[in-house]
């Protein structure tokens, strides 16, 4: 195969290239030969039925899960089947469907730890901050597992902003959380964005995607169907039925 | 805020006046109570050295007990005829053994989940006791004696300095640093420090050893101190047993509970022994603490002083949902 000679240039690099990658758990084709890139300073929105895929093909490309087989280049790194800490340690950062917050410690625990490895100089002061950008300040002292279920998601995020990731996976961060939070997240991404930050991003609110997201990539069976912007996604109204169901 | 502040000084003053109280111990009371003293800070050390690996990184040693038996019979060994080596020095020969034992039993079993790395370090326990029974140079079932020390007062500081070392060790490792952060983030949620870019094996096994050396200290201590020990009396699982309940009582999970659920429980361990002759009472006395704890008291003795401002979850819900599988443990 010819795949490292189509892979880009370091210059125009895209800061994730995904080729080829398989996963099966038993008889199930989780990833059936994705193909996918994310740009630098992109905001890519996956989407797709449940069971599509996709937070596999994030703890794929997070290192939760190793492929079978494929190429998974982050920031130019051959990344696939790694260990998460290492792949984290090249700055890529993600979040978890279901809050996987640290419980015990306080919500300013949550964020130092989530420093605590690299990037620790000046981490109590960007905590301050990342307290107040996610308007947690009043809870800071608080245990992880006295949030509100919305407040989970912003200190899940809250510790991703602590990372300081040129790439950050959001998987479903505003699913099932009150608009005013869900502002308040969109606030984060800008902000995130206008550094430079990447992000690849899995939403089922559409709303969200036709504001944040940059281009749309489309999962179907553990496959990359379709990819281009929200409008040319959405007038296709056949993958509209077929992908996401009732329109919405 | 100001009322944080009020309490923290409040801490600290208690905390001078108990050293200083604990300093002059031995021109305070006599030499039966100063034994007592003596023992109360090693399990006060021993259950802070527990707490290390099962409160602050949610991992469940059963068999904690072989590092302090490493320790007494390093000690026992070395300072015998044959090779005669001075006390103070027996001690770090003593860790770096203990060292090296953690480092393969901890390596491969600190990947597994909770439930294997129990029930292996239990084994490994129950292995030394054995193996220390059938070989030679441990003396046997009829143990090993050490050359008599009579200086009650030598011991009790020495009990004094291993355990206030051990807790500003564990104050300054656990409470106030980065590293503290990773191993507590691990307890809570693996795959999710992992995501942070924690290693959380290295954690994990950098715990296990430091609260395996610090267990073998007391152990060197405690050997010289009683001047007699065997497998029973150093590889017990009974001495892992006490450890265990100690840290539940005062509070998995946190600095000072080990201090007070070891304090308490031995001071009624001796008590029963005063009254009774006989420590069986003591045994029931354990288990009623444990349920105790796991009914009413996860946060245990230490808990009641905490001011929280939920009660949503402890220290212990996580350890035990770990332990049996019903939390994330390994991968995710
Ligand atoms: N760890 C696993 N073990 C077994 N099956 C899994 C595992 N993770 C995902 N799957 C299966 O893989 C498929 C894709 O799941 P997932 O990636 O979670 O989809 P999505 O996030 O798009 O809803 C589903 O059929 C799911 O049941
Ligand atoms: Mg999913």
């Amino acid at each position: 195969m010819s795949m490292t000679a189509q892979a880009p240039a370091p210059g125009d690099q895209p800061i994730l290239f995904v080729r080829d990658v398989h996963k099966h758990f038993g008889g199930i084709q989780a990833a059936a030969g994705v193909d996918l890139e994310v740009g630098r300073g992109e905001i890519a929105g996956l989407i797709g039925p449940n069971g599509s895929g996709k937070s596999t093909l994030f703890n794929l490309v997070a290192g939760m899960e190793t492929p079978d087989r494929g190429q998974i280049l982050f920031d130019g790194h051959e990344i696939g089947g790694k260990k998460a800490y290492r792949i984290a340690r090249l700055g890529l950062a993600r979040t978890f469907q279901i809050p996987a917050l640290f419980e015990n410690m306080t919500v300013s625990g949550n964020l130092l730890a989530a420093a605590a490895e690299g990037h620790w100089h000046g981490a109590q002061q960007r905590a301050d901050e990342t307290l107040a950008l996610l308007h947690l300040e009043p809870v800071a002292n608080n245990r992880a597992s006295d949030l509100s279920g919305g407040q989970q998601k912003l200190l899940e995020f809250g510790r991703v902003i602590m990372r300081q990731a040129s790439l950050i996976l959001l998987d479903e961060v505003t699913a099932g959380v009150h608009p005013n939070i869900r502002k308040i997240i969109l606030e984060a991404i800008a902000r995130l964005r206008e550094q430079g930050t990447s992000f690849f991003v899995i939403e089922h609110d559409m709303e969200m995607v036709r504001n944040v997201c940059d281009r749309i990539i489309v999962m179907d069976s553990g496959r990359v169907v379709t990819s281009g912007a929200f409008e040319d996604i959405v007038q296709n109204s056949e993958v509209m039925q077929t992908y996401l169901g009732r329109p919405q | 805020m100001a009322q944080t502040m009020k309490n923290r000084w409040a801490g600290l003053l208690l905390l001078v006046v108990i050293l200083v109280v604990l300093a002059l111990l031995p021109v305070l009371v006599n030499n039966y109570w100063l034994r007592i003293a003596t023992g109360a800070l090693m399990w006060a050390g021993l259950a802070c050295s527990w707490n290390m690996l099962g409160g602050y990184a949610g991992y469940i040693n059963f068999g904690h007990s072989a590092f302090f038996g490493i320790g007494a019979y390093a000690t026992a060994i070395l300072m015998g005829a044959e090779f005669a080596v001075p006390f103070l020095a027996t001690i770090p020969i003593g860790t770096i053994v203990t060292a090296l034992f953690a480092v393969v039993i901890g390596a491969p079993t600190l990947r597994l989940r909770g439930a294997y790395f129990a029930i292996a370090t239990w084994a490994f326990a129950e292995v030394l006791m054995q193996f220390a029974t059938v070989v030679d140079f441990t003396g046997g079932t009829g143990g090993i004696g050490l050359p008599p020390f009579l200086n009650e007062r030598f011991f009790y500081f020495a009990m004094f300095a291993a355990a206030v070392l051990t807790y500003f060790l564990t104050w300054l490792l656990f409470e106030r640093s980065r590293f503290g952060l990773k191993v507590k983030a691990l307890r809570d949620h693996e795959p999710a420090a992992e995501a942070m870019g924690i290693n959380t094996s290295l954690v994990k096994l950098q715990t296990f050893v430091l609260s395996a050396v610090v267990a073998s200290v007391f152990g060197s201590i405690f050997a010289y101190w009683v001047t007699f020990i065997n497998p029973k009396s150093v590889f017990g699982g009974d001495i892992t047993d006490q450890m265990v309940v100690m840290v539940l009582l005062g509070g998995l999970g946190s600095l000072w509970g080990p201090a007070i659920g070891g304090v308490a429980l031995f001071f009624v361990n001796r008590l029963i022994w005063m009254y009774y002759g006989d420590t069986a009472f003591y045994i029931a006395i354990l288990g009623a603490a444990i349920i105790l704890v796991v009914l009413f008291l996860p946060n245990g003795i230490a808990g009641l002083f905490a001011r929280r401002s939920g009660k949503s979850g402890s220290v212990l819900d996580t350890v035990l949902g770990r332990l049996l599988g019903s939390r994330q443990g390994g991968r995710s």
